[in-house]
Protein backbone atom coordinates (compact mmCIF):
# COMPACT_ATOMS: atom_id res chain seq x y z
CA UNK A 1 0.00 0.00 0.00
CA UNK A 2 1.41 3.36 -0.99
CA UNK A 3 1.40 6.66 0.83
CA UNK A 4 -1.73 8.77 0.35
CA UNK A 5 -0.25 12.07 -0.71
CA UNK A 6 -2.10 15.24 0.22
CA UNK A 7 -2.79 17.61 -2.61
CA UNK A 8 -3.40 21.35 -2.32
CA UNK A 9 -1.33 22.00 0.77
CA UNK A 10 0.10 25.48 1.15
CA UNK A 11 3.06 26.43 3.32
CA UNK A 12 2.73 30.19 2.74
CA UNK A 13 -0.13 32.77 2.50
CA UNK A 14 -3.56 31.05 2.92
CA UNK A 15 -1.86 28.24 4.77
CA UNK A 16 -3.37 24.80 4.40
CA UNK A 17 -1.62 22.01 6.25
CA UNK A 18 -3.00 18.96 8.05
CA UNK A 19 -1.43 15.86 9.57
CA UNK A 20 -3.33 12.57 9.64
CA UNK A 21 -3.39 10.73 12.98
CA UNK A 22 -0.64 8.47 11.68
CA UNK A 23 1.23 11.59 10.61
CA UNK A 24 1.05 12.96 14.16
CA UNK A 25 2.20 9.70 15.73
CA UNK A 26 5.21 9.35 13.41
CA UNK A 27 6.47 12.87 14.25
CA UNK A 28 10.09 12.82 15.45
CA UNK A 29 9.41 14.60 18.74
CA UNK A 30 12.81 15.97 19.77
CA UNK A 31 12.73 15.79 23.58
CA UNK A 32 13.73 12.54 25.27
CA UNK A 33 14.09 14.26 28.64
CA UNK A 34 12.37 17.07 30.56
CA UNK A 35 15.23 19.50 29.93
CA UNK A 36 16.96 20.49 26.71
CA UNK A 37 20.49 21.66 26.09
CA UNK A 38 22.82 21.39 23.10
CA UNK A 39 24.87 18.20 22.99
CA UNK A 40 26.58 15.98 20.41
CA UNK A 41 23.36 14.00 20.00
CA UNK A 42 24.55 11.85 17.11
CA UNK A 43 23.48 8.21 16.66
CA UNK A 44 23.80 5.66 13.84
CA UNK A 45 21.21 6.21 11.12
CA UNK A 46 19.97 2.64 10.98
CA UNK A 47 16.45 1.74 9.86
CA UNK A 48 14.02 1.76 12.74
CA UNK A 49 13.67 4.03 15.72
CA UNK A 50 11.12 5.46 18.10
CA UNK A 51 8.68 6.45 15.32
CA UNK A 52 8.26 5.39 11.65
CA UNK A 53 9.98 8.62 10.52
CA UNK A 54 13.27 6.82 11.25
CA UNK A 55 12.49 3.76 9.12
CA UNK A 56 14.26 4.79 5.91
CA UNK A 57 17.39 6.57 4.74
CA UNK A 58 15.24 9.42 3.36
CA UNK A 59 11.76 9.67 4.83
CA UNK A 60 8.85 10.34 2.49
CA UNK A 61 5.44 11.17 3.96
CA UNK A 62 1.98 12.43 3.05
CA UNK A 63 3.32 15.97 2.38
CA UNK A 64 5.78 14.86 -0.32
CA UNK A 65 4.09 16.30 -3.39
CA UNK A 66 3.13 19.57 -1.74
CA UNK A 67 6.64 20.09 -0.38
CA UNK A 68 8.19 19.52 -3.81
CA UNK A 69 5.76 22.09 -5.23
CA UNK A 70 6.67 24.56 -2.48
CA UNK A 71 10.37 24.06 -3.25
CA UNK A 72 9.75 24.79 -6.93
CA UNK A 73 7.98 28.05 -5.98
CA UNK A 74 10.86 29.16 -3.76
CA UNK A 75 13.41 28.42 -6.49
CA UNK A 76 11.37 30.30 -9.09
CA UNK A 77 11.56 33.41 -6.86
CA UNK A 78 15.14 32.90 -5.71
CA UNK A 79 17.36 30.53 -7.73
CA UNK A 80 20.23 31.27 -5.32
CA UNK A 81 18.67 28.86 -2.82
CA UNK A 82 20.37 26.09 -4.76
CA UNK A 83 24.09 26.59 -5.31
CA UNK A 84 26.99 24.21 -5.64
CA UNK A 85 30.61 25.30 -6.06
CA UNK A 86 32.16 24.03 -9.32
CA UNK A 87 34.60 21.56 -7.74
CA UNK A 88 31.71 19.59 -6.21
CA UNK A 89 30.49 17.88 -9.39
CA UNK A 90 31.48 14.36 -8.23
CA UNK A 91 29.52 14.97 -5.01
CA UNK A 92 26.51 16.00 -7.09
CA UNK A 93 26.47 12.62 -8.82
CA UNK A 94 27.08 10.81 -5.55
CA UNK A 95 23.99 12.55 -4.13
CA UNK A 96 21.84 11.69 -7.12
CA UNK A 97 22.86 8.05 -6.92
CA UNK A 98 22.29 7.77 -3.17
CA UNK A 99 18.86 9.38 -3.31
CA UNK A 100 17.65 7.46 -6.34
CA UNK A 101 18.85 4.10 -5.02
CA UNK A 102 17.45 4.68 -1.54
CA UNK A 103 14.06 5.92 -2.69
CA UNK A 104 13.66 3.11 -5.24
CA UNK A 105 14.61 0.47 -2.64
CA UNK A 106 12.51 1.90 0.20
CA UNK A 107 9.41 2.97 -1.75
CA UNK A 108 9.22 0.68 -4.81
CA UNK A 109 5.55 1.51 -5.38
CA UNK A 110 6.46 5.18 -5.90
CA UNK A 111 9.98 5.24 -7.37
CA UNK A 112 12.01 2.99 -9.62
CA UNK A 113 15.51 3.01 -11.03
CA UNK A 114 16.75 0.84 -13.90
CA UNK A 115 20.41 0.78 -14.84
CA UNK A 116 21.90 -0.41 -18.08
CA UNK A 117 25.55 0.44 -17.67
CA UNK A 118 25.70 4.21 -17.37
CA UNK A 119 22.29 4.64 -18.98
CA UNK A 120 19.76 5.02 -16.19
CA UNK A 121 15.99 5.34 -16.20
CA UNK A 122 14.39 7.03 -13.21
CA UNK A 123 10.66 6.92 -12.59
CA UNK A 124 9.03 9.12 -9.95
CA UNK A 125 5.33 8.27 -9.98
CA UNK A 126 4.00 10.83 -7.47
CA UNK A 127 5.53 13.67 -9.51
CA UNK A 128 4.89 12.05 -12.91
CA UNK A 129 8.55 11.92 -13.96
CA UNK A 130 10.09 9.37 -16.32
CA UNK A 131 13.70 10.37 -17.08
CA UNK A 132 16.37 8.49 -18.98
CA UNK A 133 19.89 9.89 -18.69
CA UNK A 134 23.55 8.95 -18.72
CA UNK A 135 25.16 8.86 -15.29
CA UNK A 136 28.09 11.29 -15.20
CA UNK A 137 26.81 13.37 -18.13
CA UNK A 138 25.04 16.50 -16.80
CA UNK A 139 23.81 17.54 -20.25
CA UNK A 140 21.49 14.49 -20.29
CA UNK A 141 19.47 15.89 -17.35
CA UNK A 142 17.22 18.98 -17.40
CA UNK A 143 19.40 20.64 -14.72
CA UNK A 144 22.53 19.85 -12.67
CA UNK A 145 22.31 16.46 -10.90
CA UNK A 146 22.18 17.77 -7.32
CA UNK A 147 19.40 20.23 -8.11
CA UNK A 148 17.62 17.63 -10.20
CA UNK A 149 17.33 15.06 -7.44
CA UNK A 150 16.84 17.40 -4.46
CA UNK A 151 13.90 19.00 -6.24
CA UNK A 152 12.33 15.55 -5.86
CA UNK A 153 13.09 15.09 -2.16
CA UNK A 154 11.62 16.45 1.07
CA UNK A 155 13.85 18.60 3.25
CA UNK A 156 16.97 20.64 2.63
CA UNK A 157 20.37 19.24 1.69
CA UNK A 158 23.91 20.56 1.91
CA UNK A 159 27.21 19.22 0.58
CA UNK A 160 30.35 19.38 2.69
CA UNK A 161 33.80 19.06 1.16
CA UNK A 162 36.47 17.64 3.47
CA UNK A 163 39.94 19.22 3.35
CA UNK A 164 42.48 20.78 5.75
CA UNK A 165 40.97 18.70 8.60
CA UNK A 166 37.74 20.61 8.25
CA UNK A 167 34.39 20.56 6.49
CA UNK A 168 33.31 23.29 4.09
CA UNK A 169 29.70 23.82 3.08
CA UNK A 170 30.34 24.01 -0.65
CA UNK A 171 26.82 23.49 -1.90
CA UNK A 172 23.20 23.09 -0.98
CA UNK A 173 19.50 23.10 -1.73
CA UNK A 174 18.03 25.23 1.02
CA UNK A 175 14.39 26.28 0.72
CA UNK A 176 12.84 25.15 4.03
CA UNK A 177 15.40 26.45 6.48
CA UNK A 178 15.23 27.78 10.01
CA UNK A 179 16.63 31.23 9.37
CA UNK A 180 20.07 30.74 7.79
CA UNK A 181 21.32 31.72 4.37
CA UNK A 182 23.15 29.31 2.07
CA UNK A 183 23.99 32.22 -0.22
CA UNK A 184 25.85 33.88 2.66
CA UNK A 185 27.33 30.77 4.26
CA UNK A 186 28.48 28.87 1.16
CA UNK A 187 32.21 28.13 1.33
CA UNK A 188 32.42 28.50 5.13
CA UNK A 189 34.12 26.01 7.45
CA UNK A 190 32.29 24.05 10.17
CA UNK A 191 32.93 26.56 12.98
CA UNK A 192 32.32 29.56 10.75
CA UNK A 193 28.86 28.54 9.56
CA UNK A 194 27.97 27.61 13.16
CA UNK A 195 29.25 31.02 14.27
CA UNK A 196 25.89 32.46 15.36
CA UNK A 197 24.92 29.52 17.62
CA UNK A 198 25.16 30.46 21.34
CA UNK A 199 26.77 28.36 24.14
CA UNK A 200 27.66 25.31 22.01
CA UNK A 201 31.10 26.63 21.01
CA UNK A 202 32.06 27.23 24.63
CA UNK A 203 31.01 23.76 25.75
CA UNK A 204 33.05 22.09 23.01
CA UNK A 205 30.01 20.67 21.20
CA UNK A 206 31.22 21.83 17.79
CA UNK A 207 34.83 20.68 18.33
CA UNK A 208 33.63 17.19 19.19
CA UNK A 209 31.00 17.06 16.44
CA UNK A 210 33.56 18.06 13.80
CA UNK A 211 36.10 15.49 15.02
CA UNK A 212 33.41 12.83 14.79
CA UNK A 213 32.29 13.82 11.31
CA UNK A 214 35.80 13.91 9.86
CA UNK A 215 35.91 10.17 10.56
CA UNK A 216 32.45 9.40 9.18
CA UNK A 217 32.59 6.18 7.16
CA UNK A 218 30.92 5.31 3.88
CA UNK A 219 27.99 2.98 4.56
CA UNK A 220 27.59 4.13 8.18
CA UNK A 221 25.39 7.22 8.10
CA UNK A 222 24.46 9.02 11.32
CA UNK A 223 21.55 11.20 12.40
CA UNK A 224 20.51 13.75 14.99
CA UNK A 225 17.47 15.88 15.79
CA UNK A 226 17.36 19.64 15.95
CA UNK A 227 14.32 21.82 16.66
CA UNK A 228 12.85 25.30 16.74
CA UNK A 229 9.36 26.80 16.49
CA UNK A 230 7.57 28.46 13.62
CA UNK A 231 4.42 30.54 13.54
CA UNK A 232 2.02 29.09 10.96
CA UNK A 233 2.99 25.99 8.96
CA UNK A 234 5.54 27.95 6.96
CA UNK A 235 8.42 26.03 5.41
CA UNK A 236 10.40 28.93 3.97
CA UNK A 237 11.58 30.78 7.07
CA UNK A 238 14.70 32.05 5.33
CA UNK A 239 16.55 35.17 6.43
CA UNK A 240 16.03 36.42 2.87
CA UNK A 241 12.26 36.56 3.49
CA UNK A 242 12.38 37.49 7.19
CA UNK A 243 10.75 40.89 6.56
CA UNK A 244 7.71 38.95 5.30
CA UNK A 245 7.43 36.28 8.00
CA UNK A 246 8.98 38.08 11.00
CA UNK A 247 5.74 39.92 11.91
CA UNK A 248 3.98 36.54 12.39
CA UNK A 249 5.84 36.25 15.70
CA UNK A 250 3.78 39.09 17.14
CA UNK A 251 0.43 37.52 16.23
CA UNK A 252 0.32 34.77 18.87
CA UNK A 253 -2.50 35.14 21.43
CA UNK A 254 -3.92 32.82 24.14
CA UNK A 255 -6.83 32.15 21.77
CA UNK A 256 -4.84 31.16 18.67
CA UNK A 257 -1.65 29.75 20.20
CA UNK A 258 -2.58 26.07 19.66
CA UNK A 259 -3.26 26.59 15.94
CA UNK A 260 -0.52 29.07 15.14
CA UNK A 261 2.52 27.71 16.93
CA UNK A 262 4.28 24.76 15.28
CA UNK A 263 7.11 22.70 16.61
CA UNK A 264 9.63 22.45 13.79
CA UNK A 265 11.88 19.43 13.94
CA UNK A 266 14.80 18.66 11.69
CA UNK A 267 15.76 15.03 11.30
CA UNK A 268 19.34 15.56 10.22
CA UNK A 269 21.23 12.78 8.46
CA UNK A 270 24.89 12.63 7.44
CA UNK A 271 26.21 10.33 4.71
CA UNK A 272 29.80 9.90 3.56
CA UNK A 273 29.73 9.88 -0.25
CA UNK A 274 31.77 7.23 -2.08
CA UNK A 275 33.55 8.95 -4.98
CA UNK A 276 33.92 12.54 -3.79
CA UNK A 277 34.56 11.73 -0.10
CA UNK A 278 32.20 14.63 0.60
CA UNK A 279 29.45 14.48 3.24
CA UNK A 280 25.80 14.84 2.33
CA UNK A 281 23.78 16.51 5.10
CA UNK A 282 20.02 15.98 4.91
CA UNK A 283 17.82 18.35 6.90
CA UNK A 284 14.36 16.81 6.83
CA UNK A 285 11.86 19.27 8.30
CA UNK A 286 8.67 18.26 10.15
CA UNK A 287 6.01 20.67 11.35
CA UNK A 288 3.44 19.80 14.00
CA UNK A 289 0.95 22.25 15.49
CA UNK A 290 0.73 22.70 19.24
CA UNK A 291 -2.85 21.50 18.94
CA UNK A 292 -1.70 18.15 17.54
CA UNK A 293 1.15 17.85 20.03
CA UNK A 294 -1.39 18.20 22.83
CA UNK A 295 -3.16 15.07 21.65
CA UNK A 296 -0.15 13.07 22.83
CA UNK A 297 -0.15 13.17 26.60
CA UNK A 298 3.57 12.58 27.04
CA UNK A 299 4.56 15.14 24.44
CA UNK A 300 2.39 17.97 25.78
CA UNK A 301 3.70 17.53 29.33
CA UNK A 302 7.28 17.23 28.21
CA UNK A 303 7.11 20.23 25.90
CA UNK A 304 5.79 22.26 28.83
CA UNK A 305 8.74 21.23 31.00
CA UNK A 306 11.34 21.85 28.30
CA UNK A 307 10.02 25.33 27.53
CA UNK A 308 9.85 26.25 31.21
CA UNK A 309 13.51 25.36 31.77
CA UNK A 310 14.97 26.35 28.38
CA UNK A 311 18.12 28.50 28.76
CA UNK A 312 17.27 32.09 27.76
CA UNK A 313 20.13 32.20 25.22
CA UNK A 314 18.52 29.31 23.34
CA UNK A 315 15.04 30.85 23.49
CA UNK A 316 16.44 34.10 22.11
CA UNK A 317 18.48 32.40 19.37
CA UNK A 318 15.49 30.33 18.26
CA UNK A 319 13.26 33.42 18.19
CA UNK A 320 10.78 32.18 20.83
CA UNK A 321 11.02 35.11 23.21
CA UNK A 322 7.87 36.94 22.14
CA UNK A 323 5.53 33.97 22.56
CA UNK A 324 7.18 31.41 24.84
CA UNK A 325 5.17 32.52 27.90
CA UNK A 326 1.91 32.24 25.96
CA UNK A 327 2.69 28.61 25.12
CA UNK A 328 3.71 27.81 28.69
CA UNK A 329 0.50 29.35 30.07
CA UNK A 330 -1.50 27.29 27.60
CA UNK A 331 0.22 24.00 28.47
CA UNK A 332 0.62 24.44 32.24
CA UNK A 333 -2.92 23.35 33.27
CA UNK A 334 -2.40 20.06 31.44
CA UNK A 335 0.85 19.05 33.10
CA UNK A 336 0.33 17.24 36.42
CA UNK A 337 4.07 16.80 36.94
CA UNK A 338 3.84 13.00 36.73
CA UNK A 339 7.02 11.20 35.74
CA UNK A 340 7.36 10.56 31.98
CA UNK A 341 9.10 7.69 30.25
CA UNK A 342 12.54 8.48 28.86
CA UNK A 343 12.84 8.73 25.07
CA UNK A 344 10.75 10.40 22.42
CA UNK A 345 8.24 7.66 21.49
CA UNK A 346 4.62 8.77 21.98
CA UNK A 347 3.61 5.89 24.33
CA UNK A 348 0.12 5.71 22.77
CA UNK A 349 -1.22 4.30 19.51
CA UNK A 350 -4.53 6.12 19.32
CA UNK A 351 -5.18 9.83 19.45
CA UNK A 352 -8.18 11.63 20.96
CA UNK A 353 -10.24 13.52 18.35
CA UNK A 354 -8.62 16.76 17.18
CA UNK B 1 27.90 45.49 21.22
CA UNK B 2 31.39 45.10 19.72
CA UNK B 3 31.57 41.37 20.53
CA UNK B 4 28.31 39.62 19.72
CA UNK B 5 29.94 36.27 20.44
CA UNK B 6 29.71 35.09 16.83
CA UNK B 7 32.61 32.84 15.94
CA UNK B 8 32.76 33.36 12.19
CA UNK B 9 34.66 36.62 12.72
CA UNK B 10 38.30 36.27 11.78
CA UNK B 11 41.11 36.95 14.26
CA UNK B 12 44.33 38.40 12.86
CA UNK B 13 47.96 38.01 13.92
CA UNK B 14 50.79 40.41 13.20
CA UNK B 15 52.71 39.88 9.97
CA UNK B 16 55.95 37.90 10.12
CA UNK B 17 58.15 36.79 7.28
CA UNK B 18 57.59 33.14 6.35
CA UNK B 19 61.06 31.80 5.64
CA UNK B 20 59.72 28.83 3.68
CA UNK B 21 58.78 31.24 0.87
CA UNK B 22 61.05 32.06 -2.05
CA UNK B 23 59.43 35.35 -3.07
CA UNK B 24 57.60 37.76 -0.78
CA UNK B 25 54.96 40.25 -1.81
CA UNK B 26 53.41 42.77 0.57
CA UNK B 27 50.22 44.50 -0.55
CA UNK B 28 48.60 47.24 1.47
CA UNK B 29 45.50 49.36 1.10
CA UNK B 30 47.46 52.19 2.73
CA UNK B 31 50.50 54.16 1.63
CA UNK B 32 52.85 53.43 4.54
CA UNK B 33 55.95 51.24 4.45
CA UNK B 34 55.80 47.51 5.24
CA UNK B 35 56.31 46.48 8.88
CA UNK B 36 59.94 45.95 9.93
CA UNK B 37 59.38 42.23 10.47
CA UNK B 38 58.84 41.87 6.75
CA UNK B 39 61.19 44.49 5.37
CA UNK B 40 64.24 42.50 4.39
CA UNK B 41 65.96 41.98 1.09
CA UNK B 42 63.79 40.92 -1.75
CA UNK B 43 60.48 42.11 -0.39
CA UNK B 44 58.19 43.60 -2.98
CA UNK B 45 55.86 46.20 -1.61
CA UNK B 46 52.65 47.38 -3.27
CA UNK B 47 50.80 50.31 -1.73
CA UNK B 48 48.02 52.70 -2.62
CA UNK B 49 48.47 56.45 -2.90
CA UNK B 50 46.29 58.46 -0.49
CA UNK B 51 43.31 60.23 -2.04
CA UNK B 52 45.01 63.57 -1.34
CA UNK B 53 47.19 62.73 -4.39
CA UNK B 54 44.09 63.20 -6.54
CA UNK B 55 45.21 60.79 -9.21
CA UNK B 56 48.87 61.80 -9.36
CA UNK B 57 51.28 58.94 -8.79
CA UNK B 58 54.26 59.86 -6.55
CA UNK B 59 57.35 57.85 -7.50
CA UNK B 60 58.18 55.11 -5.00
CA UNK B 61 61.55 55.37 -3.30
CA UNK B 62 63.02 51.90 -2.93
CA UNK B 63 63.62 48.88 -5.09
CA UNK B 64 60.64 46.55 -5.41
CA UNK B 65 58.17 49.27 -4.41
CA UNK B 66 55.10 49.97 -6.43
CA UNK B 67 52.31 52.52 -5.99
CA UNK B 68 48.74 52.38 -7.26
CA UNK B 69 46.15 55.07 -7.74
CA UNK B 70 43.44 52.96 -6.03
CA UNK B 71 42.88 49.63 -4.30
CA UNK B 72 40.85 48.61 -7.29
CA UNK B 73 43.79 49.17 -9.60
CA UNK B 74 46.03 47.25 -7.23
CA UNK B 75 43.62 44.33 -7.14
CA UNK B 76 43.39 44.05 -10.91
CA UNK B 77 47.14 44.18 -11.32
CA UNK B 78 47.51 41.57 -8.60
CA UNK B 79 45.23 39.20 -10.48
CA UNK B 80 47.38 39.45 -13.60
CA UNK B 81 50.55 39.11 -11.58
CA UNK B 82 49.38 35.98 -9.74
CA UNK B 83 48.24 34.36 -12.98
CA UNK B 84 51.93 34.20 -13.95
CA UNK B 85 53.31 33.09 -10.54
CA UNK B 86 54.93 29.78 -9.68
CA UNK B 87 55.16 27.97 -6.33
CA UNK B 88 57.00 29.72 -3.52
CA UNK B 89 55.27 33.10 -3.36
CA UNK B 90 54.18 34.38 0.04
CA UNK B 91 51.56 37.09 0.11
CA UNK B 92 51.28 39.53 3.03
CA UNK B 93 48.17 41.68 3.08
CA UNK B 94 47.41 44.69 5.24
CA UNK B 95 44.35 46.91 5.29
CA UNK B 96 40.67 47.06 6.23
CA UNK B 97 38.85 43.77 6.54
CA UNK B 98 37.01 43.92 3.20
CA UNK B 99 40.30 44.62 1.40
CA UNK B 100 41.98 41.67 3.14
CA UNK B 101 39.39 39.16 2.05
CA UNK B 102 39.04 40.61 -1.45
CA UNK B 103 42.77 40.05 -1.91
CA UNK B 104 42.47 36.63 -0.32
CA UNK B 105 39.76 35.73 -2.84
CA UNK B 106 41.88 36.87 -5.78
CA UNK B 107 44.86 34.91 -4.44
CA UNK B 108 42.83 31.75 -3.90
CA UNK B 109 41.36 32.00 -7.36
CA UNK B 110 44.94 31.93 -8.65
CA UNK B 111 45.87 28.84 -6.68
CA UNK B 112 47.52 30.24 -3.54
CA UNK B 113 46.83 28.11 -0.49
CA UNK B 114 45.72 29.13 2.97
CA UNK B 115 49.26 28.74 4.32
CA UNK B 116 50.73 31.08 1.71
CA UNK B 117 48.65 34.15 2.57
CA UNK B 118 48.97 36.25 5.73
CA UNK B 119 46.44 38.90 6.71
CA UNK B 120 46.64 41.84 9.07
CA UNK B 121 43.79 44.23 9.70
CA UNK B 122 44.66 47.92 9.88
CA UNK B 123 43.11 51.27 9.08
CA UNK B 124 39.39 51.85 9.31
CA UNK B 125 37.16 49.32 11.08
CA UNK B 126 34.31 50.27 8.75
CA UNK B 127 32.47 47.25 7.43
CA UNK B 128 31.11 46.04 4.16
CA UNK B 129 27.62 44.83 4.97
CA UNK B 130 25.56 42.61 2.72
CA UNK B 131 21.82 42.92 3.08
CA UNK B 132 20.61 39.33 3.49
CA UNK B 133 17.22 40.31 2.07
CA UNK B 134 18.14 42.10 -1.17
CA UNK B 135 21.86 41.12 -1.46
CA UNK B 136 23.05 44.73 -1.86
CA UNK B 137 26.52 45.51 -0.50
CA UNK B 138 26.66 48.56 1.75
CA UNK B 139 30.25 49.83 1.92
CA UNK B 140 32.03 51.64 4.73
CA UNK B 141 29.46 51.06 7.47
CA UNK B 142 30.56 52.51 10.82
CA UNK B 143 27.33 52.12 12.80
CA UNK B 144 25.46 49.26 14.47
CA UNK B 145 22.43 49.87 12.26
CA UNK B 146 22.47 51.02 8.65
CA UNK B 147 19.76 51.80 6.13
CA UNK B 148 20.22 49.47 3.15
CA UNK B 149 21.01 51.37 -0.02
CA UNK B 150 19.27 48.64 -2.01
CA UNK B 151 15.91 47.98 -0.33
CA UNK B 152 15.68 50.64 2.38
CA UNK B 153 15.44 48.21 5.30
CA UNK B 154 17.16 49.26 8.52
CA UNK B 155 19.79 46.57 8.95
CA UNK B 156 21.39 45.38 12.15
CA UNK B 157 25.05 44.64 11.42
CA UNK B 158 25.64 41.10 12.69
CA UNK B 159 29.13 39.83 13.45
CA UNK B 160 28.51 36.91 11.09
CA UNK B 161 31.25 37.31 8.49
CA UNK B 162 31.68 35.73 5.06
CA UNK B 163 35.27 35.55 3.84
CA UNK B 164 33.99 34.74 0.34
CA UNK B 165 31.99 37.97 0.19
CA UNK B 166 34.39 39.94 2.45
CA UNK B 167 31.23 41.12 4.15
CA UNK B 168 29.23 41.10 7.35
CA UNK B 169 25.57 40.18 7.33
CA UNK B 170 22.84 42.82 7.65
CA UNK B 171 19.40 41.75 8.91
CA UNK B 172 16.31 43.96 9.11
CA UNK B 173 16.21 45.01 12.75
CA UNK B 174 12.50 45.78 12.92
CA UNK B 175 11.28 42.85 10.80
CA UNK B 176 9.05 41.58 13.61
CA UNK B 177 7.79 44.97 14.74
CA UNK B 178 8.09 47.30 11.74
CA UNK B 179 9.09 50.83 12.75
CA UNK B 180 10.70 49.75 16.01
CA UNK B 181 14.23 50.88 15.10
CA UNK B 182 16.61 51.73 17.95
CA UNK B 183 19.16 54.54 17.67
CA UNK B 184 22.21 53.52 15.64
CA UNK B 185 25.50 53.70 17.53
CA UNK B 186 28.90 54.43 16.07
CA UNK B 187 30.78 51.19 16.61
CA UNK B 188 33.21 50.63 13.72
CA UNK B 189 35.21 53.85 13.25
C1 LIG C 1 27.90 18.97 8.59
C2 LIG C 1 26.73 19.46 8.34
C3 LIG C 1 26.09 20.56 9.12
C4 LIG C 1 25.64 21.72 8.58
C5 LIG C 1 25.72 22.15 7.12
C6 LIG C 1 25.08 22.50 9.66
C7 LIG C 1 24.54 23.76 9.50
C8 LIG C 1 24.00 24.53 10.50
C9 LIG C 1 23.49 25.85 10.33
C10 LIG C 1 23.52 26.63 9.01
C11 LIG C 1 23.02 26.27 11.51
C12 LIG C 1 22.38 27.65 11.79
C13 LIG C 1 23.45 28.64 12.17
C14 LIG C 1 22.93 30.09 12.11
O1 LIG C 1 22.21 30.53 13.02
O2 LIG C 1 23.24 30.79 11.13
C15 LIG C 1 23.21 25.21 12.46
C16 LIG C 1 22.83 25.23 13.78
C17 LIG C 1 23.19 24.26 14.68
N1 LIG C 1 23.96 23.13 14.44
FE1 LIG C 1 24.61 22.48 12.66
N2 LIG C 1 25.20 21.81 10.83
C18 LIG C 1 25.81 20.62 10.55
C19 LIG C 1 26.10 19.63 11.46
C20 LIG C 1 25.88 19.72 12.81
C21 LIG C 1 26.24 18.70 13.75
C22 LIG C 1 26.88 17.35 13.43
C23 LIG C 1 25.88 19.15 14.97
C24 LIG C 1 26.09 18.37 16.25
C25 LIG C 1 26.25 18.84 17.42
C26 LIG C 1 25.30 20.48 14.80
C27 LIG C 1 24.79 21.28 15.80
C28 LIG C 1 24.09 22.46 15.61
C29 LIG C 1 23.39 23.16 16.67
C30 LIG C 1 23.31 22.76 18.13
C31 LIG C 1 22.82 24.30 16.08
C32 LIG C 1 21.89 25.32 16.75
C33 LIG C 1 20.50 24.91 16.38
C34 LIG C 1 19.34 25.62 17.05
O3 LIG C 1 19.37 25.94 18.24
O4 LIG C 1 18.32 25.81 16.38
N3 LIG C 1 25.32 20.79 13.47
N4 LIG C 1 23.83 24.14 11.81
Amino acid sequence: MGIQFRKDERFRENFSYVNSDAGVLRFPFPFGEDRYMYSVNIEPHIPGGPTPAFAHAFDIDEHYIAECQERAMVLADDPGRCQVLPHMMPAQWDTLELLMESLAADYPEHFSLDKDGDTWRWINRPLGIDQSFVFGRPETLPCAPFEYITRQAQGDFTLQDQRDDNLFVDGGMVTTQADWSLDFDIGMSFHEWHGPVPLAHETGVFDRALRFLLRLQYGHPVRRLNWTMTINPRLDTSPENYPDWGPDRTTVTPENVAEKVHLRVELQTLFRLPRSNAILFGIRCYLLSLKDIERVEKWRKRLHRVLTTLPPELAEYKGLTRYRDTIIAHLAPHDDGAELSPGIQPDQTVLPPA
Amino acid sequence: MTDQGIKSRPIYATLRRDSSGRRHLYVSAGSGPPPDALAQDGLESWTVAPTTCEGTLPRPEGVGERRFRSTRYLMETLGRRLAGERMGLRLYVEGPEDFLWDVYGVAQAHGLGRQEIFLKQSGTLARRVQCVHCKTFNEGVTTTIVRCAGCGANLFVRDHFSRRLSAFQGVKIDAEQPGDVPQAERAYP
